[in-house]
């Protein structure tokens, strides 16, 4: 199965056609994700913003990772499966966008770079660690989410 | 910090009190000139003829002073109300230009979307603190002082960026019932956020620590989540046409909601 074929039967699929046969079931589900990724933000902020220096400054970023874990896991949690269901009903759509590909790279990307390199880094010691590494990990961590989140954005565009 | 707080929130007093006075029946008149054509265009769900429309639409503006000149000719809305200054604002080349142009309105949504993370994730980040949800080991004050700041910073770009898009589509915006009610409920999270730190806040030294805060304090914390968790989906709603002017017979409540008066033609 070609990836067109298989994208052509997500677009087909039950879920999908009741979606687009909704006038309101698609906004719905977008705004909720919406609201996963206002949530998503402010969980990975209060650790990049903390490993930049710039936040919260007594705390290990350790501890205010394990604080801000649940909250990154859930709403990614909500942010996937509200998007699976957005994305059924507009497959075909997405498979001609750049800015899903884009959307898709980025959240990959920052998916595996937060919770391996990121990681990492936050429970190395921070004695042993030169300043400048948590730095830059920090702005990649960043810059990768802000293109999850715009590239999704501009999916909505055409 | 808090000055700003308060500024913002006397300015939104200020917006409110403009809404409740604006006379009603003005409604009945709907955008002249081709307005609500683009504009439907606009919030059409269809991407593809969005894309052609805008492309079609690119062409001229009228310059201003033809627009307004126009404006006055066939106006019904009163002078001087809230509703003529949309119309007129909604006439004028700049709002034209920004609603007409390939990619500028949609770059001000991309960073409007963008400090919306900023914005509100920080500050639900400090309501989950104040219900004792996450960073429990972190005083309280000391999340505000470093935090804050940043939720602040996102407010800003927010009304700014906000603004912005309401002055490329201000008729529509004006009359649209999740614009109305974004508006009262920005309101109210401003009042909360005013009644938080001049009452409990003030006495945080002695519960700064503490893993559960005063009552008073989770109060604040849930209604503040509240409030623009519903700000957040209401603002995503505007894009959204059910409730609009120019999509006749609404029930009555609706019209009301969002001081519409169709015009016979429409019944």
């Amino acid at each position: 199965m070609s990836l067109l074929a298989f994208f052509q039967w997500c677009e087909a699929s039950g879920i999908g056609e009741t979606i687009r046969k909704s006038s309101w079931l698609f906004p719905v589900i977008e705004a909720i994700h919406l609201l996963g990724l206002g949530v998503i933000g402010g969980a990975v902020l209060v650790v990049d913003l903390r490993l930049l220096g710039l936040g919260l400054r007594r705390q290990s970023a350790a501890q205010l990772t394990r604080d801000a874990q649940p909250w990154l896991l859930g709403s990614l949690t909500l942010m996937i499966v509200t998007g699976g269901l957005l994305f059924l009903s507009e497959a075909i759509k997405c498979y001609y966008h750049d800015a899903f590909w884009f959307k898709m790279s980025c959240l990959f990307l920052a998916i595996v770079f937060t919770f391996t390199i990121q990681r990492k880094v936050i429970m190395t010691d921070e004695s042993r660690l030169r300043p400048l590494w948590s730095k830059v990990v920090a702005v990649v961590s960043v810059l990768l989410w802000a293109g999850v989140g715009i590239g999704g954005r501009w999916i909505g565009f055409s | 910090m808090k000055r700003v707080l308060i500024g913002i929130f006397c300015v939104l007093t200020l917006a409110l009190c403009y809404f409740a006075t604006s006379p009603s029946q003005a409604a009945k008149l709907r955008p002249p000139s081709g307005a609500v054509a683009r504009q439907v265009h606009l919030i059409s769900s269809d991407s593809a003829s969005e894309k052609w429309a805008r492309l079609g639409y690119f062409s001229r503006p009228l310059p201003l002073g033809s627009m307004l000149l126009q404006d006055e000719s066939t106006s019904a809305a009163p002078k001087g109300s809230l509703l003529a200054f949309f119309q007129r604002m909604g006439d004028s080349s700049w709002s034209t230009g920004l609603h007409e142009s390939r990619y500028a309105y949609d770059l001000i949504e991309s960073v409007h979307v963008w400090a919306l993370c900023l914005f509100f994730g920080l500050a639900v980040m400090f309501d989950f603190r104040l219900l004792g949800w996450t960073m429990k080991s972190v005083p309280v004050s000391e999340v505000a002082r470093r935090l804050l700041p940043w939720t602040a910073a996102g407010f800003v770009v927010m009304v700014i960026s906000g603004t912005l898009l309401f002055s490329a589509i201000p008729m529509r915006s004006y009359q649209n019932i999740f614009f109305r009610a974004k508006m009262i409920m920005l309101l109210l999270a401003g009042l909360n956020v005013w009644i938080f730190h001049s009452g409990v806040y003030r006495r945080v030294t002695t519960w700064d620590a503490d893993k559960v805060t005063p009552k008073a304090a989770r109060v604040a914390g849930a209604l503040s989540l509240v409030l623009w968790v519903c700000i957040v989906l209401s603002g995503r709603m505007i894009a959204y046409n059910w409730f609009d002017c120019d999509r006749q017979p609404q029930p009555a409540i609706i019209n009301l909601l969002t001081s519409c008066v169709p015009t016979q033609a429409e019944h």
